[in-house]
Order: structure tokens, then C-alpha cells, then sequence
């Protein structure tokens, strides 16, 4: 019983969101019945995941490799269970139940309406659901299934505000997300042209076989997934739809949107970049150099661009561009140190702009000003709010003792050992303007003098789910051993084809 | 000069798929009608499936249909074929949520065209 | 290690503290302030005599694989001393100082965090222990910079923490580098990097003084000093006269006699060049002074030269130049902080910061200008003050390394500083006795008694150098 409890796990970790979120509608109206659903199934998912994380780190025969409906390889669908893929299914479950814990109280006063919220519920869950299946997935089409299913709940979370400018918003998200995945998709019609593959592991094989006879065939698969997961994430040139979406949005949907549907995307890159077409060809193709420029451009044009934002939700978006470009930078450094430091990157950065996005929304909600102008001393009035967001900022910036340091020093080594300072010096500027747009908000905040309102913090779930993801941050900083473990040991794994 | 010319003709299916796309994505960036926005995307998913059909057709195979009485016959690669199945019901499913989006922009703004929405947009967030 | 963790701890407990009493209880939070300021002193003197004695005082640990060490060696100590016994002294100051002023429970909190973010960059056994306090103190004195809420103020701050992150980010690049190069960053068995040429370790050196000259104020590098002079007197004279500034300082020492060892630099030779900057900041810094008419900004470009002495003592990588330089930072430090002092009394009881307006101030505040006439003759290098030593010992170092002409330019700052600061003397005596401005009893006091008490201490370590000479000794052995 116990035995084949675990060896579908990985199953049920993916199902049991989207079971959720189809039974969801029916009884939309009870708002308790669902918002404790949710939870659950958020509770259930970090078990689950952190079960399995401890599986992977700590017992024989894993990888473990789990072929939906009985059939093997080459003609069914794989799941693995490895390194990376616990390493992620472990941050969309930490960062995704507080959010679904702040929300409890404040979507009502976001959405408006038991339906709407239901609504909302609904495709939280899709999302979530599809992220876990983006960890664990080993098929290509699969991956294409996934990316749609995200994408498509993303737009409807962003569209899920009753306003003009939500519906403009997810609009243009929707066009531009759409055409990234028809170049997705057309990328995996080449790799299975010439390869006659979907399942990543035999795609390799022979794409590093044959990949000479058609090169050209492989450049173009390369540049169509770059651009299609370039748009999707929101790597800078691509970016337009980000700002307006994510800042549109109720504020656990940016904090989910920014924090993990983009990481999702990411990861997919990342595994058909070192999975499919593996580091050696990679190079051959000088696409880590593409990578590397273009997170360069990103992290320096986003950064620049969320000094200039005035509205809160709006420079953490711009922030999200920069980051973006980090984890783009990061996955174009090909080797271990490096790729560790990124992974550990991305799982930081998730935490924490879930954790700015929460803080910001917070303050929306309980003042009504979104303008970083108008915030002076929230910090006084609101302590618990602005503290976390302090800390979150901290991280971000890179001081030691919070998490985003720990990403940033691997990624360091990683880029010096690659003998490659472009990166290197990038980082640091990059960590210098992110202090320029986000200290400024504390100053406001903490040292100007607050008008006479009564302003407090929000309810305690909302207070929880901040300082759960404030403390993350902090014990990934001081502590991150075993995560910094299975990091590595992804990045080695993805490192071996 | 000739053998391309031959490659196209040979190919032609590709050729056209690269037209559709182009076609499409052109829309997709250039008109300012929401529709045919969505007509773009919807030209350029086309030629998405017309590239992976292709890319299973093997010229005079038969339909996979396994029968003992032709043993030796070649058939065409079923799984493109099954894969745009389930690719047209994801480009169903974004122009169905495309055009209920579509409808509450007319609802609020009263156009569906994005350059009429994006000069009267702060006029109707204030209201 | 009791001791080292209560002198690191005392300012962020006591700050915690702080921020929990009542805005109105004045005597009681002024009473919290000096109780932990006096402790964490107490405590460093602890620590400091430990460590002179020979005992190793340690605590380590790691996060995220990187180890930490808190290692405090007699460089360290000398630097802690000198940070948690002034600290005593300005708090003292900023009671008499603060006492009209805004927002004093905010101020004294970050004062106190600073203490201890300064004696933990004082203390750092390893590079990683040392990035972090030295970012750390950065957003610890962020508040204090901007402590008078003004616009000017807010865009010294937002100087003061770009610059610092700037050159902290340099740092950074370069802890990595030597990381990769050695696989070691602690400071405790020898130069990090010894006996391992390669190229670019002039580059790397060249990283971490620039990284490190940031706050250490080295003349293409110091354009935040000047700017963060709109923080409140006291804060000018320990943080932006002493501590943060010692600490890019005491970062430039460290890496060049604990991560590359002075014989290996004595092999760069980036090492000279890097002694000319030092050089040309000594000069440029002072000429820049004699054109600044507010009494604070003069004070701060003299800052910036007398900075750039120390670092010049240090770069000469002679027995004689280090204890030079680390005389230098005692007894700069006493100097410099009166002379902070004496131009916060006048500008709070006359109101004037502009030395062409203080013609006759002298007359009306006679203790103040002997305090500030005895502070500025030790800061030319008179005798019976203690800054002659430590310009002696410099000069002699820069002889020792073959380097005679770095001795003219220390001669030729001398004259400079005299040039600079005795006209603002004999301004102050001229004209008209000036008018003060009324003031409530008790506050005039409290600023004037730590400040004589400073001048007194310095004449009396320039009549008898011999106190402060066993440390001075110790930091030197310990490197050579």
C-alpha cells in the first residue's frame, strides 16, 4: 500500500491540483469550503513535494523514472523524478501555499464576489498544477500540453479584476504569450523531424548523433525555442506584455505570475537547452553566449527601467525583467558552480518577489496609494508589511545572510571559473541599480513622516503567509544546505549529457 | 539555382507552412483590430499543424489502419496527426478566451480596435 | 568568546532596546545608550587585551558552504579599540548635541547598530565575515546620513549608498577571485595568497582598493564624503571622520598584509602606483580644503588626505611604515573627532557653519577654540601632540622602502594643513565678539567635556607615546 503510495506520488503531486480545480465550480459558492480546499491541496503539495525532495536526496534508485499508464519509454510519457525536478516541485509548493494563504482574505477585496474568488481558485490551481507537471515532465509535446495549460490560466488570473485595463492587459498577454508557444510548438516539430522523438532522453541521444547532417534544422529549433520561452518568460526585448499584465493583476496573481509561472517557463528552457540538446552542442551552437548577452541586456534595460516607475507594482515587474535576465545570464554559464548558483537564484528570487508582490498588495489594499511617492510611513503603520518587504528587498539587493546572496556568490564563481567577467560585472551593477529602485521605497516608507490615518496591518493569515515567506528567505540565506544540495546536484545532472 | 527550386517543389507542404506563419505572425504584429489579431494567431497555429502533419506524411503510405491483408504496406506516422489533435483544442480553447476577452473590451470601451483602446484607456480607468 | 560576543552584541541589543522605550523618556533611553556604548567598550578592551596577550578569541561557523570567522588579530583589535572607546565619547556629545533635535529614538538605535556592524568589521577573522559587516554598516548609517529628512539629505544618502554598493560589489568580485585562487579566506594562518604569483593579482589588488577606497574616501572615489556632511555633527565626526571610513581604510590594510601578504605585493608592481593615488589624495585632499568655506566640508576634504596617510604608511610595506600608519589612525582619530566636535558647538551656539563668517567667535567661545587650536596643531604634526609620532614613523617608513620623496609630501601636507586650518583660528579671534544663540543648561556642557577630554588624551599620548606603542608593536609583529 505504502510502496504504491509513493511510487505514484509524482502523479499525485500533478493531479491532485487539477482534480481540485475541475470539482472546484461545483460548489463555487460555498467561499469556506473552497478557500480550505485550496489550502489543503497547497498543504498536501509541500508533503508531498518535500517527500519526495527528501526521497531524492537521500535514498538509492532515484532518479526515479515513472512511465504514465504502464507504457515504457519511446512510446508512453515519462515523469522523472530527479534532482531538478524535486528542486522546483519544492519551490512552486513553499511559494504557492502562502500565497493562497494570503489570499484568503484580501482576493475578496481584490476580485470582488464568492464567484469571482472561486474563479480566481480555479485557475490557481490549473497553474499550479501545470508548474508541478513542468518539474517533473520528460516528453516534449507533454512539455508544449503543459506551457498551454499555464499560460492560459495565467491570462485568466490576470484578467480576473473587474477592470478595463485587467482584460486590455491579459489581452495582449494572451496574443503574445500565444505566439511564444506556436514557436514552441514549432521548435518540438523540428526536434521530432529530425529525431523522430518526443521523450527528451531519446531526442538527445539522437540529436547528438545526427545533428551534422542538419544543422540548420537544429538552429532553427534552437532560435524558435529561445524566442518562444524568451517571450513567455519575459527575457527583455520580449518583455512588453510583463509590466501591465503583472501589475494588473490582483496582487497573489502577480505574486504567483511573477514569482512562478515565468520560473516555470524557465525550467522548461532549461531542460530542452541541457536535456534535449545538451551542453556539448550548446556550445558548438555558441547559444550560452546568446544567452549570456541577452540576460546582460535585460538585467541592465529592466533595472533601468523600474527606476523610473513611480507605481509600486509596476517597479516590481520592471524587477522581474531584470531578474528574468539573471536566470537567462545564469543558464547561459555551463558549468556546475554556475548553474547551482542559478537554480539557487530562481528558487530565491521566487520567494522573495512573491514576498515583494504580497507586501505591495497589502499596502494597496489596506491604503488604496499605489504610487511608491505616496507611501510615506507606512512603515510605521504597517511594521509587519514593511519589515518583510525590507527583508525581501535586502535579499534581492544580495546582502549575506538573506537567500538572493547565496545565488548571487555561486553565480559569481560560476561565471569567473567559465573565464567569462562580462557576466561578473554585470551582476554587481545589476545589484547596485536594484538597490536604486528599491531602497528608496524603504526610505519613503521608514523615514518620511506619515499622514494621519489609520492604517494597519492586514488580517492574520495575510501576516502569516508574509512571515512564512519572509523567514524563508532568510533560513535559505543562513542555512540553504540541502536546497544548495540538490541545486548542485541538478546542475550536475543536467551538466552530464 | 535548380535543385532549390526543386527542393521547394518537393517540399512544398514545408513552404507553405513558412508562408501561413509569416502571413500570420505579420497579422498578428501589424493590425490593430483585436480580430484579426486573433485571426492571426489562429493563421499561424495553422501552420504550426501544417508542419508537424506534414512532417508524418510519407507520400503513398496508407492510412495506419492495421489489417492482415496487407502486410508489407507503408503506412504514414500516425502520432503528428494525433499530437494537432490535441494542438487545435488548445487554439480552440485560447479564441474562445480570446473573444470573451474581446467582448469586455467592447463592453467597456465600445471598439475593438487597440489603438482606440490605448488612447481612451485613461479616460475610462478614472471614471 | 563571551567577551567577543557581548562587544559585538552590546549595540544591536541596546539599539533593539532603544527603539522600545517611550519617545518622551529621554534620561531614560540617554541612560540605555551609554550603558551599552560603556559595555560594548568595556567588553572590546576585554577582547583587545586577550588578543594582545596572545590568546585566540574565536568564534566561526558557515552558511550557505562559506565559512565565517569571527578572528579578531591586534590589527583588528586596534581598530575595535579605537571605534568602542570614541563611541563612548560621541554619545556623550550627541546627548548634549541631539537634545533639541527630531527623532533622536531612530537616530540612537542606528548609533548603536553601527557600533556593533563596526566592531564586527573590526573583529571579521575571515573575507566573508568582513563583506558582511561591511555591507551591513552601510545600511546601518544609511538612516543616520539622512537623519535631517531634507532633500539634500536624501540625495547624500542615496550617494552615500550607491558609492558604498559600488565599491562593496567590487569587493565582492575580488573575495570570489581570491576564493578561487587560494580555496581559503581566512585570516589566521598567513597572507592568504602567499607564495602564489600570477597574473593579475595586480588587477585583483587594484579591485579591492578601489573597492575598499570607496569608503576609505581615495581622491577619485570620495565625492560621497563631502555630500554626507549634512548628517547630524556627531554622526560627521565618528562615522564619516572615524568608522566608516576606518573601515574601507582597515579593508585596504587587511588585504594588503593579510590576503597578499607584504612580500607579494612588494612583487606587484601595481603597489606603486597605487602609493602615488595615496600620495596625490594626501595633497589634492587638503588643497580642495583650503577652497571650502563651510567649516565641515573643509573638515571633511582634510578627512579624505589624513586618510590617505594611513593607507600611505601602510603601502610602504616597512615595519616602520605600518607602525606608522596604525599610530596615525590613533591619534588621527582623537584629532579629528574634536575638531568635528568643536564645529558642531559653534555651529549650534552661534549658528554659523561658514568660516568667513566666524570673525569674533573666538572671543565668545574661548574654551571651544583652544580645543580646536590644540587639535589642529596635532593634526599639522606639532610636537607634544600625539599625530607627530605617527608622521614621524611614516616618514621614516617611506625612507626605509627607498621612497624619500613620499617624505616630502607628508612635509608638504604638513605646511598645507597649517595653511588651512590656523587662518580659520585667527579669523575667529578677529572683529566683534559674535552673539550665541540662547540655549538650555546642561547640553553646552555635555558637548565640551568629551571634547576636552579627547584633546587632553592626545596631548598626553604625544607626551608619553609609550601607551599606545604595545599595540602599535603587536600589529606590527603580527605582520612581519
Amino acid at each position: 500500500m505504502t510502496d504504491s503510495f509513493t511510487a505514484n506520488l509524482p502523479v499525485y503531486v500533478i493531479i491532485a491540483p487539477l482534480f481540485v480545480a475541475i470539482v472546484l465550480p461545483t460548489f463555487a459558492r460555498l467561499k469556506r469550503l473552497v478557500q480550505g480546499l485550496v489550502l489543503l491541496v497547497g498543504v498536501l503539495g509541500v508533503a508531498g513535494t518535500g517527500y519526495l525532495a527528501y526521497m531524492v536526496l537521500s535514498k538509492e534508485g532515484f532518479p526515479m523514472i515513472y512511465s504514465m499508464g504502464g507504457w515504457p519509454a519511446p512510446w508512453g510519457i515519462e515523469l522523472v523524478v530527479g534532482n531538478l525536478g524535486a528542486f522546483f516541485l519544492l519551490v512552486v509548493s513553499g511559494v504557492s501555499l502562502p500565497v493562497a494563504l494570503f489570499s484568503r482574505d484580501n482576493l475578496t477585496v481584490e476580485v470582488g464576489g464568492k464567484e469571482r474568488v472561486a474563479r480566481f481558485y480555479v485557475f490557481y490551481l490549473l497553474l499550479v498544477g501545470a508548474l508541478s507537471g513542468m518539474a517533473l515532465t520528460h516528453d516534449l509535446f507533454n512539455v508544449y500540453v503543459l506551457v498551454e495549460v499555464a499560460t492560459l490560466s495565467c491570462c485568466a488570473l490576470v484578467s480576473s479584476r473587474k477592470h478595463p485595463r485587467a482584460a486590455e492587459a491579459a489581452f495582449n498577454y494572451l496574443i503574445l504569450a500565444t505566439l511564444g508557444s506556436a514557436l514552441v510548438m514549432g521548435g518540438i516539430g523540428f526536434i521530432y523531424m529530425i529525431t523522430g522523438h518526443l521523450n527528451m532522453g531519446f531526442a538527445s541521444q539522437e540529436i547528438n548523433r545526427i545533428w551534422q547532417h542538419n544543422p540548420h534544422v537544429v538552429w532553427l529549433a534552437f532560435s524558435f525555442m529561445l524566442v518562444g520561452f524568451g517571450v513567455k518568460s519575459a527575457l527583455f526585448p520580449l518583455h512588453i506584455w510583463l509590466p501591465d499584465a503583472h501589475s494588473t493583476a490582483p496582487s497573489p496573481a502577480s505574486a504567483i505570475l511573477s514569482g512562478l509561472a515565468v520560473k516555470g517557463y524557465m525550467i522548461c528552457l532549461l531542460k530542452v537547452l541541457y536535456n534535449v540538446f545538451g551542453h556539448s552542442l550548446m556550445q558548438e551552437f555558441a547559444v550560452h553566449r546568446i544567452m549570456v548577452l541577452a540576460g546582460t541586456i535585460a538585467i541592465l534595460a529592466g533595472s533601468i527601467s523600474a527606476m523610473t516607475q513611480d507605481d509600486l507594482k509596476r517597479r516590481l515587474a520592471f524587477s522581474t525583467v531584470a531578474q528574468v535576465g539573471y536566470i537567462i545570464l545564469g543558464f547561459g554559464i555551463v558549468n556546475t558552480k554556475g548553474l547551482a548558483g542559478t537554480l539557487f537564484y530562481l528558487a530565491s528570487h521566487a520567494v522573495i518577489k512573491s514576498l515583494l508582490f504580497l507586501s505591495a498588495g497589502s499596502i494597496i489594499a489596506v491604503t488604496g496609494k499605489k504610487k511608491v511617492s505616496e507611501l510615506a510611513g507606512i512603515g510605521r503603520k504597517m511594521p509587519i508589511t514593511m519589515a518583510t518587504f525590507t527583508i525581501a528587498s535586502l535579499s534581492l539587493i544580495g546582502i549575506p545572510l538573506f537567500s538572493g546572496f547565496i545565488g548571487k556568490w555561486h553565480l559569481l564563481v560560476g561565471s569567473m571559473e567559465a573565464g567569462n567577467f562580462l557576466p561578473t560585472a554585470v551582476i554587481i551593477i545589476g545589484s547596485v541599480l536594484c538597490a536604486a529602485y528599491l531602497l528608496p521605497v524603504i526610505r519613503v516608507a521608514y523615514f518620511e513622516s506619515a499622514p494621519q490615518e489609520d492604517w494597519k496591518d492586514p488580517g492574520f493569515s495575510q501576516k502569516l503567509a508574509l512571515i512564512v515567506l519572509a523567514a524563508a528567505t532568510v533560513i535559505l540565506g543562513v542555512v540553504p544546505g540541502p536546497f544548495l544540495e540538490l541545486a548542485t546536484r541538478a546542475a550536475t545532472d543536467l551538466l552530464m549529457r | 539555382m535548380n535543385l532549390l527550386a526543386n527542393k521547394l517543389i518537393i517540399n512544398y507542404p514545408y513552404f507553405a507552412a513558412v508562408i501561413l506563419f509569416m502571413i500570420g505572425a505579420l497579422t498578428v504584429l501589424t493590425r490593430s483590430n483585436l480580430f484579426k489579431k486573433l485571426l492571426g494567431i489562429n493563421i499561424m497555429e495553422s501552420a504550426i499543424f501544417l508542419l508537424f502533419v506534414a512532417g508524418g506524411n510519407i507520400r503513398g503510405g496508407a492510412s495506419p489502419i492495421l489489417d492482415n491483408t496487407h502486410a508489407d504496406a507503408v503506412y504514414i506516422n500516425p502520432l503528428p496527426s494525433a499530437l494537432m489533435l490535441t494542438g487545435i483544442v488548445v487554439s480552440v480553447s485560447v479564441t474562445a478566451f480570446a473573444l470573451a476577452l474581446i467582448i469586455r473590451l467592447y463592453k467597456s470601451y465600445g471598439t475593438t480596435d487597440a489603438r482606440q483602446i490605448a488612447l481612451m484607456r485613461d479616460e475610462v480607468t478614472r471614471k | 568568546m563571551l567577551y567577543l560576543i557581548l562587544a559585538l552584541f552590546s549595540g544591536v541589543i541596546g539599539g533593539l532596546v532603544v527603539t522600545l522605550i517611550p519617545r518622551t523618556r529621554n534620561q531614560l533611553r540617554n541612560f540605555i545608550v551609554i550603558l551599552f556604548a560603556v559595555s560594548s567598550a568595556i567588553f572590546s578592551w576585554k577582547v583587545a587585551f586577550l588578543v594582545f596577550s596572545g590568546e585566540s578569541v574565536r568564534i566561526a561557523g558557515s552558511f550557505g558552504g562559506l565559512g565565517w570567522s569571527i578572528d579578531p588579530d591586534p590589527l583588528g583589535a586596534v581598530f575595535g579599540l579605537i571605534a568602542s572607546t570614541l563611541w563612548v565619547f560621541t554619545a556623550i556629545y550627541s546627548f548634549g548635541y541631539m537634545a533639541q533635535k527630531h527623532n533622536q529614538n531612530t537616530y540612537y538605535t542606528f548609533f548603536l547598530v553601527s557600533l556593533s556592524m563596526t566592531l564586527g568589521v573590526a573583529f571579521s577573522g575571515n573575507l566573508v565575515a568582513l563583506y558582511l559587516f561591511y555591507e551591513l554598516l552601510t545600511f546601518a548609517t544609511y538612516p543616520l546620513v539622512i537623519h535631517e529628512r531634507s532633500s539634500e539629505a536624501v540625495q547624500a544618502g542615496s550617494k552615500y549608498i550607491l558609492y558604498s554598493l559600488s565599491g562593496a560589489g567590487a569587493i565582492l568580485i575580488g573575495i570570489v577571485l581570491t576564493y578561487m585562487f587560494a580555496g581559503r579566506l581566512d585570516f589566521a594562518d598567513g597572507p592568504i595568497l602567499a607564495g602564489s604569483m600570477r597574473p593579475g593579482l595586480g588587477w585583483l589588488l587594484l579591485l579591492f582598493f578601489a573597492g575598499f577606497g570607496v569608503k576609505a574616501a581615495i581622491m577619485p572615489l570620495h565625492r560621497w564624503l563631502p555630500k554626507a556632511m549634512v548628517a547630524p555633527t556627531p554622526v560627521s565626526a565618528l562615522l564619516h571622520a572615524v568608522a566608516v571610513v576606518y573601515s574601507g581604510v582597515y579593508g585596504i590594510v587587511r588585504v594588503v598584509y593579510s590576503v597578499f601578504g607584504h612580500e607579494l605585493t612588494a612583487q606587484l608592481s601595481v603597489n606603486s602606483i597605487l602609493l602615488w593615488i595615496v600620495a596625490f589624495s594626501i595633497l589634492a585632499g587638503i588643497i580642495i580644503a583650503m577652497r571650502q568655506d563651510v567649516l565641515k566640508r573643509r573638515l571633511a576634504y582634510q578627512t579624505i588626505s589624513h586618510l590617505s596617510y594611513i593607507l600611505l604608511g601602510a603601502l610602504t610595506l616597512q615595519p616602520w611604515g605600518l607602525a606608522g600608519a596604525i599610530m596615525h589612525m590613533i591619534s588621527y582619530s582623537m584629532l579629528k573627532i574634536t575638531l568635528f566636535f568643536c564645529a558642531g558647538i559653534i555651529s549650534e551656539q552661534t549658528g554659523q557653519t561658514r568660516v568667513s563668517k566666524m570673525s569674533g567667535v573666538g572671543w565668545a567661545m574661548p574654551g571651544t577654540m583652544a580645543v580646536f587650536s590644540g587639535a589642529t596643531l596635532g593634526m599639522i604634526g606639532m610636537l607634544p601632540l600625539n599625530a607627530f609620532w605617527g608622521k614621524y614613523y611614516l616618514m621614516k617608513g617611506s625612507v626605509a622602502g627607498g621612497k624619500w620623496p613620499l617624505a616630502l609630501v607628508l612635509i608638504g601636507s604638513g605646511i598645507l594643513n597649517a595653511v588651512c586650518f590656523i587662518p580659520v583660528i585667527v579669523n575667529t579671534f578677529q572683529g566683534e565678539r559674535s552673539a550665541l544663540k540662547a540655549k538650555q543648561g546642561g547640553s553646552v556642557a555635555l558637548m565640551l567635556v568629551p571634547t576636552g577630554f579627547l584633546v587632553i588624551a592626545a596631548l598626553v599620548v604625544g607626551l608619553l607615546p609609550g601607551i599606545v606603542w604595545p599595540g602599535v608593536e603587536a600589529v606590527v609583529n603580527w605582520f612581519f
